[in-house]
């Protein structure tokens, strides 16, 4: 796999292809004379290399083989240390890179240490090495991954091989555990050395269920505790009862009763695979029980375990198959479940840099665990039992689905942007169309169907991964499969769904085209004004109040008149308004003003942008004296926009980051003024401008925690920084306040309060809304929730160290850690976890 | 990463043409050493787009590309006569991060209907928002001899040669 070339999309790609074809065939001209390419014999290191990085790539070759020849390889090059030293970083960055590939490489090591036990003290030693690194770093993803390829090398290792430094790790968890009950390293740590025990006793070691059944034993106290006080935060399916258990069960306890289970049943672990077995005659395979023993690497434990960059909660194992007649991925009961679950979605988080070899992996995925743990690619659903019979009828384009969804759809946060996500699962569907397309159907229908009960944020996202998902395949859909929920009424969530995706839709295309799409009956719910390029002018109809003022202002604007005439003209809708009587007479010219503004820019973002860049000055002048003005200029925007709510959303954003408006004049604009008894909560836009904006604000928050610990500080600049950041805490803390406040009075809204409450439709509305408000008071609680943590978390850390000094030619790794938190989360909040984000495999740069 | 190549690194495109800027200076110089120039792209957040229709909108292009971060400002190409939007832009970011998921995520999928070409940009400069045709729009509409609706049909160059037979 190492020379893959992405496919460049787009591009005038045909011509430009060919152009470059023709090139590399004139390359191959030697000199212009000989026709012929001289035979050019790689050296046996590359070889090694592209065997190694493609192992058990090809669905047809025997693996076995492969093993065999690279072992055989090594054993006869060993004095070649390009070829050994390109071995021992290729085993690691394989590790960690593609960690499906694990057990195959650690097979080469079983086979080559037959034969060269020597270059086996120099793995063990390169690969402590590296553990000891990433344990004393926190990269507790990449230390699992060592861990995993260590624990299939347990067959030839002395004593009790991996299991000391298990049951070392163990006893920190326990530490952990004990001193906080929001500890969760512990748990990650516990989740590790479970995993890790079933790849050791897949691995050729024998009599290892001793030492198996005791630390199993130990990791029980732990892992199948009470829940998690933080896995509350994590249920994709609250229940609105307080107090309610969460709805699925915690990973980690999961995988404890699997691992119970396993042990019971003699550790047959069906589903990973066993390379180092080969088909053999059994008196070759006694060649790995003889072979020379290893003493396991010997790694110290910090006294304090770092954290890492990457902020810990508790799983949970989420299918989007999860109510099918028959299993076409394993169940949560299942012992295979999480560890197919957890090796796929590693395999999707490490290779964020390469989605088109994400999608290869996964498409691929069944050659890396053992053969029949799935049925053969691309059986339909429907000839699922028949082709399976009693075998596993666990169909890979689903489970890899569902792997992706897992992390798309991950609380509180997915690791890396949604959009990688989205791209892995388009990646997915163009290499196996056929295939993986009918899988996602199925997704898409179980999300939907379970749209009411989900957690919102999260119904959020399948929203968003829904509408761009179809922008990529010309938007078809079987729309007519959910035209009975047309009739629902707006406000609920499947209705609001559908609604909200037709927005979204038209946002990355326009009205004619998705109309043209939908049936009959959804006709209706892209109205004409959505057609239309921009907005109606409201003042542009003479006896509309203040329509004459307002065309001057139009006038005035287009020709970039100076302030003073446009006060002039504000002033004098002011008197008018005042004669009239109307409450706040500069709220009126305020909306009259944002109003003519937006419609002079309303041609294109540019426009408006530049001319409200124009105007900052008079802007911030009005909204600064008035509170009511900072929401009107909000209202303004988002009225003015409403049939292409998207753009009012964007600009309200901008408004944000000009500084004319405040986040509480956004907040208490949406949730209290225009509350409407909770029916603007049904909206997605009012989601996404809320979002957006308590993202600025947590994003404002993490600059200044990492302005605080620049080590370079002197205590006075710190203690200044330090109040700033006080200040920014409390501001964040009242915006939260506040939004959970406005929701928190729907979520409870008494049915008493409501008039005409006997009303049976009325009071099943109030439901309704009383659930929205519910769901939005979970979602927001959650964010304010994992903000303080990470606040905490970050300033319990010690200060970074001091960046050396800077040299021309290379890169500082602590400068880069220096820089990393100062990285400015942006507006697309939810998919991102700010400063930690990039984790592992960036933050190691191996190039 | 060793394994596996990364995709938010410049397009041949940018490579091309510093090999050409190194090779024509390399001429020029050939008795003083060349300076070890530093990378112009390295904190790059400008992405530059290519293979858009001439229909679509800022707005259309600020939805998707706000996925990869928040997009400070979107710069339309515009045929240097008309004035018209012709087929690429600029998107800036805030970060340097954010361009580079840009090009992980984005590049190569589709905006209105059409696969986009992404690349890092060393920042726009006033003047490099016109195209560099003959006729106005970019280059690679002069001989284009597909058609292409969302770009104006043929060629131009093609279209002026095929009305010379009317």
């Amino acid at each position: 796999m190492g020379d893959y070339r992405p496919r460049r999309g787009g591009g005038g790609g045909g011509f430009n292809n060919r152009k470059r074809r023709n090139r590399d065939d004139d390359d191959n001209y030697d000199g212009g004379g000989r026709y012929q390419r001289r035979r050019y014999e790689e050296p046996p290191a590359i070889k090694l290399r592209k065997q190694v990085i493609g192992i058990a790539e090809l669905p047809h070759r025997r693996v076995e083989e492969d093993i065999m020849n690279s072992a055989k390889t090594i054993a006869d090059n060993y004095f070649d240390t390009d070829l050994t030293n390109g071995f021992l970083d290729i085993a690691v960055s394989l590790s960690l890179e593609q960690p499906l590939k694990i057990p195959f490489v650690a097979a080469i090591v079983l086979q080559t240490n037959t034969q060269k036990p020597e270059f086996t003290e120099e793995i063990l030693k390169k690969f402590g090495e590296e553990l000891q690194k990433k344990i004393n770093e926190g990269h507790w993803r990449d230390a699992k991954l060592l861990l995993r390829f260590l624990a299939c090398l347990q067959g030839l290792f002395m004593g009790d091989g991996i299991f000391p430094l298990l049951e070392e790790l163990f006893g920190r968890a326990a530490d952990l555990q004990t001193a906080s009950s929001e500890d969760t390293l512990g748990l990650e740590l516990v989740k590790t050395i479970l995993l890790t025990i079933a790849y050791t006793m897949a691995s050729s070691a024998t009599e290892c269920e001793a030492q198996a059944a005791s630390l199993l034993d130990q990791t029980s106290i732990i892992a199948s505790g009470p829940p998690h006080i933080l896995e509350n935060l994590v249920d994709p399916y609250p229940s609105s009862e307080l107090g309610a258990p969460p709805s699925l069960e915690s990973v980690l306890s999961l995988l404890q009763k699997h691992m119970q289970v396993e042990a019971k049943n003699g550790w047959m672990l069906p589903c990973l695979p066993r390379p180092w077995k080969g088909s053999r005659p059994a008196g070759e395979e006694d060649l790995l029980a003889s072979a020379q023993k290893h003493p396991f690497p010997s790694i110290n434990l910090p006294e304090t375990l770092s954290t890492g960059h990457k902020q810990l909660f508790p799983e949970v194992y989420f299918s989007v198959y999860a109510d099918q007649d028959i299993d076409t991925v394993p169940p949560a009961s299942d012992p295979s479940a999480l560890l197919i679950r957890d090796a796929l979605s590693d395999a999707i988080n490490v290779m964020h840099i390469n989605r088109f070899v994400a999608g290869k992996v996964l498409i691929d995925m069944d050659q890396y665990f053992a053969p029949d743990t799935f049925v053969k690619r691309a059986t339909a659903f429907d000839k699922i039992r028949e082709v399976a019979g009693d075998k596993s009828a666990w169909k890979p384009e689903d489970v890899i689905v569902d792997a992706t969804f897992s992390q798309l759809l991950q609380l509180p946060l997915p690791e890396h942007k949604a959009v990688f996500y989205h791209s892995v699962l388009t990646e997915s569907c163009k290499v196996a169309p056929a295939a993986v397309a009918p899988s996602l159907g199925r997704a898409i229908r179980y999300l939907y169907r379970n749209v009411d009960r989900m957690d919102l944020e999260l119904s959020r996202r399948f929203l968003d991964w829904f509408s761009h998902h179809l922008s990529n395949f010309g938007f078809t859909w079987k729309w007519s499969e959910w035209v009975n929920d047309v009739e629902l009424p707006d406000i609920s969530p499947k209705k609001a769904f559908i609604l909200d995706a037709l927005d979204k839709e038209i946002r990355l295309s326009f009205a004619q085209r998705i109309k043209g799409v939908l049936p009959e009956p959804y006709q209706a719910l892209v109205p004409p004004e959505k057609e239309k390029d921009t907005p109606d002018f409201v003042y542009q109809d003479p006896s509309t109040p203040f329509a004459d003022q307002a065309m001057e202002l139009v006038k005035k604007i287009r020709q970039k008149a100076s302030d003073d005439d446009i006060a002039g003209i504000l002033s004098d809708i002011e008197q008018e308004a005042s004669k009239a009587g109307l409450a706040n007479p500069k709220v009126t010219s305020t909306d009259v003003y944002m109003t003519s503004i937006l419609f002079v820019g309303s041609k294109s973002l540019s426009h408006v942008l530049a001319i409200i860049e124009r105007s900052r000055e008079r802007l911030s002048a009005i909204a600064n004296q008035d509170a009511e003005c900072r929401k009107q200029i909000v209202g303004s925007v988002l009225d003015f926009w409403k049939f292409q709510i998207g753009t009012g959303v964007v600009l309200v954003d901008k408004l944000l980051n000009y500084g004319i408006i405040t986040p509480m004049s956004v907040v208490e604009w949406a949730l209290i003024d225009r509350i409407e008894r909770g029916t603007v909560l049904t909206k997605d836009w009012c989601y996404e401008v809320i979002m957006k904006t308590t993202s600025k604000v947590v994003s404002r928050v993490r600059q200044v925690v990492a302005k605080v610990r620049d080590p370079r500080l002197s205590d006075e600049e710190r203690s200044t920084l330090q109040a700033a950041l006080d200040k920014e805490l409390n501001d964040m803390k009242d915006l939260f306040a506040a939004i959970e406040d406005a929701v928190g009075s729907i979520a409870s809204a008494s049915e008493d309060g409501m008039i005409e409450s006997s009303d049976a439709l009325r009071a099943e509305e109030e439901q309704i809304l009383r659930e929205w408000g519910a769901k939005w008071l979970r979602v927001f609680r959650r964010r304010s929730a994992v903000e303080q943590n990470w606040v905490k978390e970050e300033m319990a850390k010690p200060l970074p160290a001091l960046p050396a000094e800077p040299e021309p030619t290379t890169k500082s790794t602590e400068v880069k850690m220096d820089d990393a938190p100062a990285s400015k989360a942006n507006g697309n909040s939810e998919e991102q976890r700010g400063a930690s984000r990039g984790g592992d495999m960036d933050e190691d740069g191996i190039e | 990463m060793s394994t596996v190549e990364r995709l938010d690194k410049p397009s041949a495109y940018y490579a091309a043409k510093k090999r050409r800027r190194q090779s024509d200076r390399d001429e020029r110089d050939r008795d003083s050493q060349s300076k070890q120039e530093e990378d112009p792209l390295k904190d790059a957040a400008t992405i530059y787009v290519g293979n858009l229709s001439f229909y679509t909108t800022e707005e259309q292009i600020h939805e998707l590309f706000s996925k990869c971060g928040e997009v400070k400002r979107i710069v339309m190409g515009l045929d240097r006569f008309t004035k018209t939007p012709c087929g690429f832009c600029f998107v800036e970011y805030y970060t340097h991060e954010d361009a580079l998921d840009c090009l992980k995520y984005v590049g190569g999928t589709k905006l209105d209907e059409r696969l986009v070409r992404t690349d890092l940009d060393p920042g726009f400069l006033e003047g490099r928002q016109f195209g560099r045709g003959k006729s106005g729009g970019q280059v690679r509409d002069e001989h284009r001899e597909e058609y292409d609706p969302g770009r104006g049909g043929y060629g131009r160059a093609v279209n002026e040669r095929s009305d010379q037979y009317d």
